[in-house]
């Protein structure tokens, strides 16, 4: 476990978080959670269950969508996956994001 | 596409989720229960989840609507007049509405709050003519013997009760019922006690004689303590004990009417021992009410009445039956007994104000019809002034549906507001109107409030306002919002195709005002006309004094006698000039109709006799001698009565010009026999005509003055008959007769203190004679200058609106030569069309429905060409003057301006 306090995430970084995991493949809810809890070096602390509602709000707008399967131990299972329009998005939110943080950072440390 | 939806399985799923951190958690070397604690806590709340998930998709259309919602806010704060003016224009419009049907309900439509209203039937003898029938007290006693029929049989009865023992009266409402009215209709006692056949016995039960006393009357009079129970009360001088209060909902048997008091109806024969009705073989004074068995038909009862009617009939044959001859004794004892539902209680109220009623109901739905449309209008106008932002949203994406539910939102949310707005109008205003119906004589009571039926009725109406006022022009700025819109440069420089959606509105608005001033027209001539009629009489001075000597302890015989000390008293008082008895007075209510029959024609040639059966048509009155003086009312031939004129001398009578015109052609009636009763024991006879006087409105300024005869009190010696009550009519010198009651009750009191009077000045009787017809006329008149007031904003609005796009086309008319007046001339030429087409619609259809006003109208034909014409002058004028202010506007324009702002 990382000995660096955790961070709770910011309004409306979750989805961004999700459209960015489904990039690399259709994944079930537990491991789209396990997989932002990783890359993010455990730092990033998604309470589990908030993820299901910015899935189905994600799903609502058309960015991603879902089948149904079975998983590892023969559960049955969704697997979440990007549409095109959540392709097309995700560039979007990934391009805002930078843009904010990138203005953050002049902000809090100006050249 | 059958695609699950996303929502289902969330349950599942999240259980796998926390099953699949427990297993991970136990891999990591827990124990299962740490594991699955941790597990549910990594998680989070499971509860919450579940509803912020399903949330998402729950709230779309919600929040859609939510979106409309405050879209369409944002969009009326925008244009606060615009706003202002639709939203209190529909809610006078639907406020209207609902008023009137909330009367209507309480007056039609609302059964009796009583236990199985559906199982009541009312015993008369029409079931054509429904009418409230009364009937005898022997006929009751038949009907209740046999009741076997029925599950039950009551009977009841009107009076007001009089509170004080003198004096002045202060009156009630009352009703005698019988032991068995509560039982039947099904009401019980909220507090103590209602009363059965055990109270309804001659002189009382075993708690002497008992009341039952309204809710209202209980709050009002007792603040609702329930120490009233027990309390004694006077009425009519005879000692009551209270012993229980009706439900707050129970208003009694007749809807319009009301009651403080019920009382037995055995307890008649002590408030009026002399006069009672109860032991008259012949005074119809009882409603009756069966309450069927639940298996029992409508028709099967009838039938077993029927097969009753025979025997009930032959007991209740009048003694003096035979002196009217076979044949009338046939027609009594075959006249068939019939039953009509009762649910919704009967009514004479009902009977009276159902038409006019009516009336007033599509009154008002023109009315709203009148605002739809120009709100309409007005919408069209907006829509099209929005149609680059509506291209705008239809360009980007925005679905066509989705445009059109915002707009129709935007419609709903305009009539919703004026909808609550206009319930409370409603409140207020049906309250208001059966106020106005309440007179001094008659208390009307009808429950107005506003149930379900209500609120169904103002929400359907909200609706079909949303819709008739939104639907087109939300399709047509749906339909014009196409990409085209964004090309043209938001202004236009000719008529736009929406010309004959607008022209048709004009036309309709302008149509529908012509039928509500036309009804307006007559509503207000015809109350004119019955309010400036030529009386006859004089009745401004007039104070009329009600005497009652039914607690009298005097013998039927001697009250005339009474009455005239009475008399003699008042007229002794100053300030007042003249004053007289009258067993009836003009527009008093009541009329008194024997037979007449008139003899004493020898002439060779005429009929020796005329007999005039007592059908109403002629009407009598039994005065004291300076009568018509009191009245103002001229003596046209002969004598006037003298103190002269009494028992043993010879009978003598007064006729009016009307009577001598109606049969005896014109001839002098001075000198002429007249018989009243005649061919029966009690006929009365020979009276000679000495005198003959104008005409007078006798019963009501409604009905053509009718024949009448008078005849000297005091000659009126015909045995058993009651004088328990007569009239007194005081004039006063000057200012307002009411200010004599006080002198004029002490005077009384000074003959005898007993005497029962209530005071009435005559010219209040006259106004409340009329209520209804001042109701209409007023009714009328608000509607139709608010549909004049409709339509001329509208037309205001249609004219300046046309006139705003056509800005540019003027200018270049301008530029290029064209004299304003021409402009204005063009601008004009086409309202002026629109109007006139309108005008003439209107015309024919008031002509046609004007058949549905007969006989409301008084004084003039409903199809009164007078009025005809004005409607129509005054809608030209008004339409005109609506096109001419904003076409004037348009002579104004300055070209160069208009043209470089292109």
């Amino acid at each position: 476990m990382s000995k660096e306090p955790r961070i709770d995430l910011l309004q409306g970084t979750l989805d961004l978080l999700i459209l960015r995991t489904l990039q690399l493949g259709a994944a079930h809810g537990h491991a789209i959670a396990k997989a932002i809890q990783r890359t993010s070096d455990d730092v990033l602390l998604v309470e589990e269950g908030s993820l299901y509602p910015a899935l189905h709000r994600l799903i609502k707008r058309g960015w991603i969508t879902f089948d149904e399967g079975a998983s590892e131990n023969n559960r049955r299972a969704k697997f979440y996956r990007l549409t095109p329009k959540g392709r097309k998005q995700l560039v979007v939110e990934t391009t805002k994001w930078e843009k904010l943080t990138r203005a953050i950072a002049r902000v809090l440390r100006p050249a | 596409m059958t695609r699950r939806h996303p929502l289902d399985g969330l349950e599942r799923e999240i259980r796998a989720h926390i099953e699949r951190e427990t297993e991970e958690n136990v891999e990591r070397g827990m124990t299962s229960a740490e594991a699955r604690r941790l597990a549910l806590i990594k998680f989070g709340n499971v509860a919450l989840t579940r509803e912020d998930t399903r949330a998402v998709w729950a709230s779309r259309w919600l929040d859609q609507l939510r979106q409309d919602v405050r879209f369409a806010f944002r969009s009326y704060a925008r244009t606060p007049v615009f706003t202002s003016v639709a939203v209190l224009t529909l809610a006078l419009g639907i406020g209207a509405n609902t008023a009137i049907f909330s009367i209507l309900n309480g007056l039609l439509l609302r059964p009796l709050p009583v236990r199985e209203p559906a199982q009541l039937v009312l015993v008369t003898d029409d079931e054509a003519a429904p009418r409230a029938r009364v009937w005898n007290f022997p006929i009751w006693d038949q009907l209740r013997q046999t009741s076997q029929h029925f599950e039950a049989v009551a009977a009841w009865s009107f009076i007001r009760f009089n509170l004080s023992s003198g004096g002045e009266t202060q009156l009630v409402e009352g009703l005698w019922a019988t032991g068995s009215f509560f039982e039947t209709l099904g009401v019980p006692a909220i507090v103590g006690r209602t009363f059965s056949d055990l109270d309804d016995q001659r002189g009382g039960g075993p708690d002497g004689p008992v009341a039952v006393i309204s809710y209202g009357y209980w709050q009002r009079q007792y603040g609702g303590a329930a120490d009233a129970i027990g309390r004694a009360v006077q009425l009519n001088t005879v000692p009551f004990t209270i012993v229980g209060v009706t439900p707050s909902d129970f208003f009694g048997p007749e809807v319009g009417r009301t009651f403080d008091f019920i009382v037995p109806l055995a307890t008649e024969r002590l408030i009026r021992p002399s006069d009672s009705a109860v032991d008259s073989c012949c005074t119809n004074f009882l409603s009756v009410i069966a309450r069927l068995t639940t298996e029992q038909s409508l028709d099967s009862a009838v039938a077993r009445l029927r097969t009753a009617q025979p025997e009930i009939r032959e007991v209740t044959l009048r003694p003096w039956a035979a002196e009217a001859g076979q044949a009338a004794i046939d027609r009594y004892l075959e006249s068939p007994f019939a039953l009509v539902p009762a649910a919704n209680g009967f009514s004479n109220l009902r009977l009276r104000y159902e038409r006019p009623l009516l009336i007033v109901a599509v009154v008002v739905a023109l009315v709203l019809l009148v605002a739809c449309v120009n709100i309409a209008s007005l919408f069209l106008a907006r829509a099209v002034a929005r149609r680059h932002e509506l291209s705008v949203r239809l360009a980007v994406g925005g679905s066509r549906w989705r445009l059109t539910r915002q707009l129709l939102t935007e419609s709903l949310l305009l009539s919703g507001v004026g909808a609550g707005i206009g319930l409370l109008f409603a409140g207020y205003g049906s309250a208001f109107l059966t106020r106005q119906l309440s007179t001094s004589t008659s208390t009307v009571f009808l429950d107005v409030s506003i149930d379900g039926r209500v609120l169904a009725f103002t929400v359907a109406v909200t609706g079909l306002t949303a819709l008739l006022f939104g639907t087109a022009p939300a399709l047509r700025a749906v339909r014009a919002g196409s990409t085209d819109a964004l090309k043209e440069h938001g202004r236009a420089t000719t008529e736009q195709a929406h010309g004959g959606l607008t022209d048709l509105l004009v036309v309709v608005q302008v149509t529908l005002s012509v039928v509500l001033v036309v009804a307006a027209g007559l509503f207000g001539r015809s109350f004119a006309s019955l309010k400036y009629r030529e009386l006859g009489f004089q009745p401004d001075q007039i104070l009329v004094v009600y005497i009652d000597a039914q607690t009298v302890m005097v013998e039927p015989s001697q009250r005339v006698p009474l009455y005239e000390r009475a008399l003699d008293a008042v007229l002794e008082l100053p300030g007042v000039t003249e004053a007289a008895i009258s067993h009836v007075t003009p527009v008093g209510g009541g009329g008194f109709t024997p037979a007449v029959e008139i003899t004493g024609d020898q002439r060779p040639g005429r009929e020796a006799s005329i007999t005039l059966p007592a059908n109403g048509e002629v009407f009598g009155n039994l005065i004291s001698p300076r009568w018509f003086r009191t009245f103002g009312i001229p003596l046209v031939a002969g004598r006037h009565f003298t103190d002269r004129d009494r028992r043993g001398a010879q009978r003598v009578a007064i006729v009016n010009e009307m009577f001598a015109r109606s049969f005896l052609g014109g001839d002098n009636p001075i000198g002429r026999i007249i018989t009243l009763y005649p061919n029966t024991p009690r006929a009365l006879s020979p009276i000679e005509i000495v005198g003959v006087v104008a005409d007078a409105v006798y019963t009501s300024a409604r009905d053509p003055v009718p024949p009448t005869w008078y005849l000297p009190i005091a000659q009126f010696d015909i045995p058993g008959f009651p004088f328990s009550a007569t009239r007194l009519s005081v004039q006063a010198t000057a200012g307002s007769p009411v200010l004599l009651t006080d002198r004029v009750e002490t005077a009384i009191a000074s003959v005898n203190p007993q005497l029962a009077l209530t005071f009435r000045a005559l010219p209040d009787q006259l106004h409340a004679s009329l209520t209804q017809e001042r109701l209409m006329a007023q009714l009328a008149g608000f509607f139709g200058s608010l549909a004049l007031l409709l339509a001329g904003l509208g037309l205001y609005g249609v004219t300046a609106y046309t006139i705003s796009r056509r800005r540019t086309e003027i200018a270049i008319r301008m530029a290029l030569g064209a004299a304003p007046r021409a402009v204005m001339g063009r601008a004009l030429a086409r309202i002026s069309l629109l109007i006139g087409v309108a005008i003439v619609v209107g015309a024919g259809i008031s002509l046609w429905a004007s058949r549905f006003a007969a006989g409301l109208i008084h004084g003039l034909t409903p199809r009164d060409p007078a009025t005809l014409v004005g409607a129509a002058l005054v809608l030209a004028v008004v339409g005109v003057l609506a096109g001419w202010l904003p076409a004037r506007r348009a002579t104004r324009i300055d070209p160069v301006a208009v043209l470089r702002e292109g």
